[in-house]
């Protein structure tokens, strides 16, 4: 499902350039749950960002379902997130000025689905926000928020799932609950997950766990 | 997974609109519901708003001054000729849809008895008179005013109310007319071409037309003045003098309230200027709240494509919604603001009601025009290039908040969207030069304000360093936010400056206008009083305590020849500006008189006895003559040469005697003349004047005071006008300013929060913003004085023909006025920071 191969990331700074990603190699087979730990500012972010196709490589490959990420335009490649891939951020990026409802509807409005409204109330419903649906995000606590970022990755039943420190603005037990969910919800519907997180207790639930240090990957094994 | 947008994309591009548009709609709908979309539209509808409100209220002004003017000539255009006029003229007005309607005067002697005549100035008019303004009667000589549209009926004439006690007459007597006797009807109280059609010097005496030929008065020869009044619509109008023009003889022209009544015509240009200018300025502000609001609207929505571009929105699609969201909106903007814009002119003037100097005419589609024009200008070069960069923003950014605010608004945009600004000004002004002047002190306010953006706030923080803890938060919350503060205070300021400027323009021509018609302006002239006849007069006005200025000693004499070479008479010259010999009115003086100006040459001493003539410089103009030449002069059977000495400007608005020639005291001692003099005759105090023509039968007396009180009520008019629009326009710049402060509130709201969360102070926080705001609005407010100086000076030096003064209180008031009002309002626009919790706004934030 995803394959990269030495992949690097450098930036330029004042000091000069900084190789923030030195040769990266992976891959996670289709259905199983990878998680990638480290600690801050260890690459985790940059990483998950390329495999997304949110950004660009300055070198290697990405493979992403059959799609080779670097010989896409932002476009081509915001074609395949659309199809094909999910997010779950630590911030939430909930639209404020949208509903519960409405964030989730809005993948399914951007694919032109007439059924929108229908799938995000049963998902909402399937995160146990049924009584939220018209409740605005700065009216809701993290751990719905985050529940409702939840349900808005699945509604557009993407392939890959990419979740970057889901549970990293939560206190623990709101934690414990989300990733219980998210990995309900990932078992239900066979996504490939990815997981960005310092969290070793997530890591361990994966299938796969891969560690990185100051831009390096190496695999922490099963 | 279901079939996806994108890859519809290719296949169905109608579908993907129809999608792209149902999207659109819900956007705005939620985006509505939310408040986002109330920030930008907002500012949008404010921007149509105050262009249509104000456009279409100083139009509905313009029209109004421009009815007011054709008022002063009874008609919207006047031909006027020494001789009669062609019929086929009439006839060729009239097939074109133009309203005729003819009038003549002259002076004459009116009749009552052997005993009791005197000269009067007779007008004669037709049915129609007059076209624009009202004719004003009344049955007795002080009586009820009427208004009514009628004229004095064939056989009747009706009079001045002073002639009724000088020839000893009531209603219902008659008065002989040449050889014709008619009834007196009625007396006129108030004609409203009183100021341009002068007759001769005596009291009015209005008659019909159709009497002229029976009183045998008016024979070839006659000093008679024939007039034609035309009323229409002004192309039609045009055409016909396009037709006349050519066909015009020696001693006729066409009337304009400019060329007849030029101080009147003065004051309606500059206040037409100074509202054409006010419009302007109502352009300009609409586009800094445009430019607040769409930059804040981009700032906010940059995380919003990030999401949506995280979700797989493609660049075009984002281009695509914006730009529909933008027209949506456009659309929506400028049908609000269309609306409340034309409530807001009809509700002015409705409000306005008595207040208003006349009736305000149609206000036309043209400033419903101008809100479209300047909201679709304001969409496409500072709303829409913020926007349109959002298709680019990376979808990173939902990982790493990465927002470069300072690139929302580029350079270029700025420079564009200043270029489109000043095509707007250009055209709804219509003058390059308020154009130049408002740019002007547009261009020393931004580069001003750039400059001190970059060294005075960027300084803060060092100086802050020293400074108590609440300076030092502010100073440094200033420094941080320092691109954005710029542009900010430059919005302000440019704010401040427009108000400032519309001010003091607004005050320099009221008082100019004011000074040029004091309270105790002479209001009439006293001409032909003989050298023996001084005593006298000086004797009758000190008994009736009336004060007189200087007596001018006047002789009329002839220019015959410049340099020994005959000039041509009047008739005989080759062209309209060939050098020719004129008659004027001489008069000797020791001292330049007062109000005069040399362009040439020096005046002489007072005991000079040489040979010289100050010569006025238009009157030099006409008989060709410059510094030095020689003039050969008749006065009676006499001949005699003066060399010119000097070429002088007079001011023929000042309510003084001027002359076209003044000698030496030494060169008219020899040729005894006449004298005049002028005086204030109050409204309570007219009938001094029977006794003064009894007791001094062969002067003749000017009377101005009509002419005064018509020129103060236009004054009095039109600055009423500058005051209402004056105060549309502040009212538009404090929305403006508003505005402004609310474009910075995220930040700041955001900043405080955190700063409470952190422990800070009401107390703190208070301090923290009054510092940062009126710092902002104080420098701002330096700026625009700066600004409105230099923006004050072109215009009153090139477009209102003013003399520049500087104007000190700017410099001190526009740094109070920024303090006190951005302080306020940006105090106050915060207030909610230290009212709510800081748990909920960091929330909100």
């Amino acid at each position: 499902m995803i394959k990269v191969n030495q992949l690097l990331k450098t930036v330029s700074t004042a000091d000069g350039d900084l190789d923030i990603l030195r040769g990266i190699d992976l891959e996670i087979a289709a259905g199983t749950s990878a998680a990638i730990v480290g600690a801050s500012g260890s690459g985790k972010s940059t990483l998950l960002g390329l495999l997304a196709g949110m950004d660009v490589a300055s070198g290697g490959e990405i493979m992403l379902d059959g799609e080779q990420l670097g010989n896409l335009d932002e476009d081509q490649r915001a074609r395949v997130r659309a199809e094909k891939v999910g997010f779950v951020f630590q911030s939430f990026q909930l639209l404020p000025a949208l509903t519960a409802r409405e964030n989730v509807m809005l993948p399914l409005e951007l694919s032109g689905r007439k059924d929108a409204g229908d799938v995000a109330n049963r998902l909402l419903g399937e995160v146990g926000l049924a009584g939220r649906l018209d409740h605005y995000p700065t009216t809701l606590s993290g751990g719905e928020q985050q529940r409702v970022a939840i349900a808005r990755a699945f509604v557009s039943e993407p392939k890959i799932l990419f979740a970057d420190e889901p549970t990293g603005n939560l206190d623990t037990r709101t934690g414990e609950r989300i990733i219980d969910l998210l990995f309900r919800l990932n078992a239900g519907a066979g996504t490939t997950l990815v997981l960005v997180t310092h969290d070793e207790r997530l890591a361990r639930r994966c299938d796969v766990r891969f560690a990185m240090d100051a831009g390096e990957l190496r695999s922490l094994g099963a | 997974m279901c079939g996806s947008l994108w890859m519809r994309a290719s296949y169905a591009p109608s579908a993907l609109k129809l999608m792209t548009r149902t999207l659109t709609w819900k956007f705005l709908l939620r985006d509505w519901r939310s408040g986002e979309l109330s920030i930008l539209l907002m500012a949008l509808v404010l921007a149509v708003c105050v262009v249509v409100g104000i456009s279409g209220f100083v139009s509905r002004l313009q029209v109004a001054l421009l009815s007011e003017s054709a008022r002063f000539l009874a008609a919207d255009a006047v031909i006027v000729s020494r001789t009669e006029l062609p019929e086929a003229w009439t006839n060729e007005a009239e097939r074109l849809g133009l309203k005729t309607s003819a009038s003549l005067g002259f002076p004459s002697m009116a009749v009552a008895d052997i005993e009791r005549m005197t000269l009067v100035s007779v007008k004669a008019v037709s049915a129609g008179y007059p076209l624009k303004g009202n004719l004003q009667w009344s049955v007795d000589p002080y009586g009820a005013v009427q208004s009514d549209g009628a004229i004095p009926l064939p056989g009747q004439i009706w009079l001045a109310p002073r002639l009724f006690s000088l020839l000893e007459v009531t209603s219902g007597e008659t008065i002989t007319v040449g050889e014709r006797q008619l009834t007196i009807s009625g007396a006129v109280r108030g004609e409203p071409d009183a100021t341009t059609a002068v007759f001769g010097f005596g009291p009015r005496l209005l008659m019909h037309v159709a009497d002229i030929p029976s009183t045998g008065v008016v024979q070839p020869g006659s000093r008679v003045e024939y007039r034609l009044l035309l009323g229409g619509e002004a192309d039609v109008i045009g055409a016909f003098l396009e037709w006349l023009t050519p066909q015009l003889g020696q001693g006729q022209r066409v009337d304009s309230v400019t060329t007849s009544q030029p101080r009147i015509g003065d004051t309606l240009d500059r206040a037409q200027g100074f509202l054409l200018l006010a419009g302007s300025l109502a352009v300009v502000l609409a586009t800094a709240a445009i430019l607040l609001a769409s930059r804040r609207f981009g700032e906010r929505h940059t995380q919003y494509v990030a999401i949506l571009k995280s979700l797989g929105a493609q660049s075009q699609e984002i281009s695509r919604l914006y730009g529909s969201f933008l027209l949506v909106l456009g659309c929506l903007a400028i049908l609000l603001g269309c609306t409340v814009g034309w409530a807001i002119q009809v509700g002015f003037i409705w409000a306005l009601g008595s207040l208003l100097p006349t009736t305000p005419g149609p206000a036309g589609w043209e400033p419903l025009m101008m809100g479209a024009v300047t909201a679709l200008v304001c969409l496409l070069f500072f709303a829409w290039p913020p926007l349109s960069r959002l298709a680019d923003a990376s979808p990173l950014h939902v990982l790493r908040a990465e927002v470069d605010i300072a690139r929302m608004q580029r350079v270029r945009d700025l420079v564009l969207g200043g270029a489109a600004v000043v095509g707007l000004m250009w055209w709804y002004s219509g003058s390059a030069m308020v154009t130049f002047a408002v740019v002007a002190g547009l261009m020393v306010v931004t580069l001003l304000g750039m400059m001190i953006g970059r060294t005075l706030l960027a300084g803060g923080h060092s100086f802050g360093g020293f400074a108590g803890s609440i300076w030092r938060v502010a100073l440094a919350g200033l420094q941080r936010r320092r691109r954005a503060n710029s542009l900010q205070m430059v919005i302000f300021a440019i704010a401040i400056m427009l108000m400032l400027m519309l001010t003091v323009v607004r005050s320099s021509l009221i008082s100019q206008w004011q000074a040029q018609l004091p309270p105790d302006v002479p209001n009439h002239f006293l001409l032909n009083l003989a050298p023996e006849q001084r005593g006298q007069l000086q004797t009758f006005f000190a008994q009736r305590d009336l004060q007189t200025e200087t007596l001018y000693p006047m002789t009329r004499g002839r220019v015959m020849e410049l340099n020994g070479a005959a000039l041509p008479r009047w008739e005989e010259a080759e062209t309209e500006t060939a050098p020719r010999q004129r008659e004027a009115n001489f008069t000797w003086s020791d001292t330049q008189p007062a109000g005069n100006q040399l362009t040439a040459g020096e005046w002489w001493p007072a005991d000079a006895t040489e040979a010289w003539v100050s010569v006025e410089e238009g009157f030099a103009r006409d008989i060709g003559a410059s510094l030095g030449d020689q003039l050969t002069l008749r006065i009676g059977a006499d001949s005699f040469t003066v060399a010119v000495r000097n070429i002088r400007r007079v001011d023929w608005q000042s309510m003084r005697p001027n002359f076209f020639m003044v000698f030496p005291r030494s060169v008219l001692a020899a040729y005894p003349g006449m004298y005049m003099t002028s005086f204030l005759l109050t409204p309570d105090r007219k009938n001094l004047l029977n006794e003064l023509v009894r007791e001094l039968p062969t002067v003749t007396v000017i009377e101005l005071d009509i002419v005064i009180k018509e020129m103060r009520a236009v004054v009095d008019q039109v600055a009423r006008a500058l005051e209402l629009v004056l105060g549309v326009i502040l009212l538009a710049g404090a929305l403006v300013l508003v505005a402004g402060v609310q474009s910075s509130l995220d930040g700041r709201l955001r900043e405080a929060a955190l700063l409470r969360a952190l422990g800070a102070s009401r107390g703190l926080l208070l301090g923290t913003l009054w510092i940062e705001f009126l710092v902002l609005g104080g420098l701002a407010g330096g700026l625009a004085g700066v600004g409105a100086e230099a923006a004050t000076y072109a215009l009153q030096t090139r477009v209102f023909d003013m003399t520049w003064t500087p104007t000190p209180l700017m410099w001190w008031l526009g740094p109070v006025i920024g303090a006190v009002v951005v302080g306020c309002l940006g105090v106050w626009s915060c207030r909610h920071v230290v009212r709510t919790p800081p748990v909920v706004l960091l929330r909100e934030t």
